[in-house]
């Protein structure tokens, strides 16, 4: 408790998260007006017309959508986080003075985790407020009614909570797998951005060659299509249900933290 | 104790047995043996590339040994209940985040050890930053920021203080202060192991000093006994204006004798009231008479000739 406590206060101590606020704070206003814009056109009728399906079309699935705004960057974001909190130790040396005070490795990278996904949930809860006073404003305002009573809102909003935590957590992962702070956070950054469009053009590709449209749906093994499909509603011949993608991401939280651990054990620190 | 085991004890004192660090391609400490007694500074001693830093790190359980063992008071450092109550360690100058202030960076270590928050006021006071306490790292000057690090090794009042290197980058006022500052502790019964390569600087600080080269023990004892050691082989300095005669005593009792410049004579294999007695019996008058003191630096420079240097 004492150590999660520590790595909070490191995190406050530092300008380092409040710009990275400040980008998912940005973020999510422009994702917002964007997604404003595609539930105006959806529910307005013209869903047909820029490729949403009917399932997609509705007001429930609107809002989700709406309540969620700014999770594609936003998770970004944590992510960066928890690789930082784990280079800046190796960035800026402190990783001796971490250790020299808590020589159990385990118990730091554990509460490096366990910091980290706190982190992640105040990052949710600050964007989910937001979002729902802007959604509840804007929907209402266009006579849908705010749509929270609906389970397929409430379970977007929930399981964006689980996005949240997941991603600090992998973030942590990243970190120790790469601890040169500027490696980290590019390949990160490239993978989580650019790699998903590359992964979704390769299965394209394989499908074509297999000649099979069910092999799109393994795009899920990505952790960013995981956690895309994890919070939509409903199934599609491309997108697998909504628990594959939280396996698929509870997974790989568990791969990273527990690799994270195991290689912090066995580092030497110079 | 029967299965080789030490029981935990509280005696401060430090234990390096048979300790071995193989890199790649580089056996950086071989085999490396010394103890390190509480109450007493002692100074670690060796060409840079020596070993030091690899040594007290392995202590300090931030690099794994490939063989060998180091305890603080009867424990490895990893099973230490609560290392920095009992170790404090100052290992490099910038050890802290660059954006975060020196105070801040003091919080986050008692947070982290269980210690109360104004144990970081109370550090910051002891090594004089109080009025920096809220300016950032990078603001920091180098003597501030081995103040610093003394501060965080201060927090938990430890019995033992473990620096590496702390006079580094220093001027010669923080020299001073850092020298008072460690031989005080040091009073207090506390145990203290400082390395350096500034041998100068050992002779005026240490009790104690442990000397490697080549990642291996070279010699290890207290500073006068280790000196003492060397003054044995060491040359009297003799000047007479009667040097031939001298000269011719003395060789009579198998010295050797060289001469330096006019009148004076260097005289080895005896020691001084020899001499002065063989002066006397041969009725020869002197003007000087005076052993060669072997300072620190001439000593370690002997010690650890030849395996100096890039390995």
């Amino acid at each position: 408790m004492n150590l999660v406590r520590s790595e909070l206060l490191k995190i406050r101590t530092t300008s380092t998260w409040w710009w990275l606020a400040l980008g998912a704070f940005l973020s999510i206003a422009l994702a917002f007006a964007i997604n404003a814009w595609l539930a105006v056109t959806t529910l307005g009728g013209d869903a047909e017309e820029i490729g949403v399906s009917a399932e997609q079309a509705t007001a429930p699935a609107q809002a989700a959508n709406l309540y969620t705004s700014g999770q594609y960057l936003g998770l970004m974001f944590v992510m960066l986080i928890g690789i930082l909190m784990v280079t800046n130790e190796f960035f800026h040396q402190t990783a001796t003075t971490t250790f020299l005070t808590t020589p159990r490795r385990t118990s730091v990278i554990v509460s490096k985790l366990v910091a980290a996904s706190l982190l992640g949930f105040m990052f949710w809860l600050a964007t989910t407020l937001i979002d729902l006073a802007a959604g509840a404003i804007f929907l209402s305002a266009n006579d849908y009614g705010t749509q929270l009573g609906e389970w397929p809102v409430q379970r977007a909003l929930l399981f964006n909570l689980l996005a949240y935590a997941i991603w600090t957590i992998l973030g942590v992962g990243i970190g120790t797998l790469i601890t040169n702070q500027l490696g980290a956070v590019i390949t990160a950054a490239v993978l989580y951005l650019i790699g998903t469009q590359v992964v979704g053009l390769l299965f394209l590709l394989l499908s074509n060659v297999l000649d099979s449209q069910a092999v799109l749906k393994w795009q899920v093994i990505w952790p960013a299509v995981a956690s895309q499909v994890m919070i939509t509603e409903g199934t599609s011949e491309f997108t697998p249900s909504w628990w594959v993608g939280a396996l698929v991401l509870i997974g790989y939280a568990l791969v990273s933290g527990i690799a994270g651990v195991l290689l912090t054990r066995r580092r030497d620190i110079a | 104790m029967t299965d080789g085991q030490r029981s935990p004890t509280n005696d401060g004192q430090i234990v390096v047995s048979g300790l071995t660090k193989q890199y790649k391609n580089v056996r950086a400490v071989n085999n490396l043996s010394f103890t390190v007694a509480p109450g007493r500074v002692t100074g670690f001693l060796g060409p840079n590339g020596a070993g030091k830093t690899t040594t007290l790190r392995m202590l300090l359980n931030l690099v794994t040994p490939t063989a060998g063992t180091a305890t603080i008071s009867g424990q490895r450092y990893a099973d230490l209940a609560t290392p920095l109550r009992q170790v404090g360690a100052v290992l490099e100058a910038s050890s802290a985040h660059k954006g975060r202030t020196g105070i801040n960076h003091l919080r986050v270590i008692c947070a982290a050890a269980g210690l109360p928050k104004q144990r970081a006021d109370e550090a910051l006071a002891l090594v004089g930053l109080t009025p920096a306490a809220k300016r950032k790292f990078k603001g920091y000057s180098l003597g501030m920021k081995q103040r610093l690090g003394i501060a965080a090794a201060m927090l938990g009042d430890p019995r033992v203080l473990i620096l590496d290197e702390p006079a580094n980058g220093l001027d010669p006022e923080g020299i001073r202060w850092m020298r008072g500052f460690l031989k005080n502790l040091a009073h207090e019964g506390r145990t203290v192991l400082v390395s350096s390569h500034l041998l100068s600087e050992m002779q005026l600080l240490a009790d104690d000093v442990v000397i490697i080269a080549a990642g291996q023990l070279v010699r290890q004892g207290p500073v006068d006994q280790v000196l003492g050691s060397m003054a044995q082989g060491a040359r009297v300095r003799v000047r007479t204006p009667q040097a031939e005669v001298l000269a011719a005593a003395l060789k009579a009792q198998s010295a050797t004798i060289e001469t330096d410049e006019q009148g004076v004579l260097l005289v080895g294999g005896v020691d001084a009231p020899t001499i002065g007695r063989s002066a006397l019996a041969a009725g020869v008058e002197l003007h000087e008479l005076t052993t060669e003191r072997p300072d620190l630096e001439r000593v370690f420079l002997e010690l650890t000739a030849g395996k100096a240097g890039i390995r």
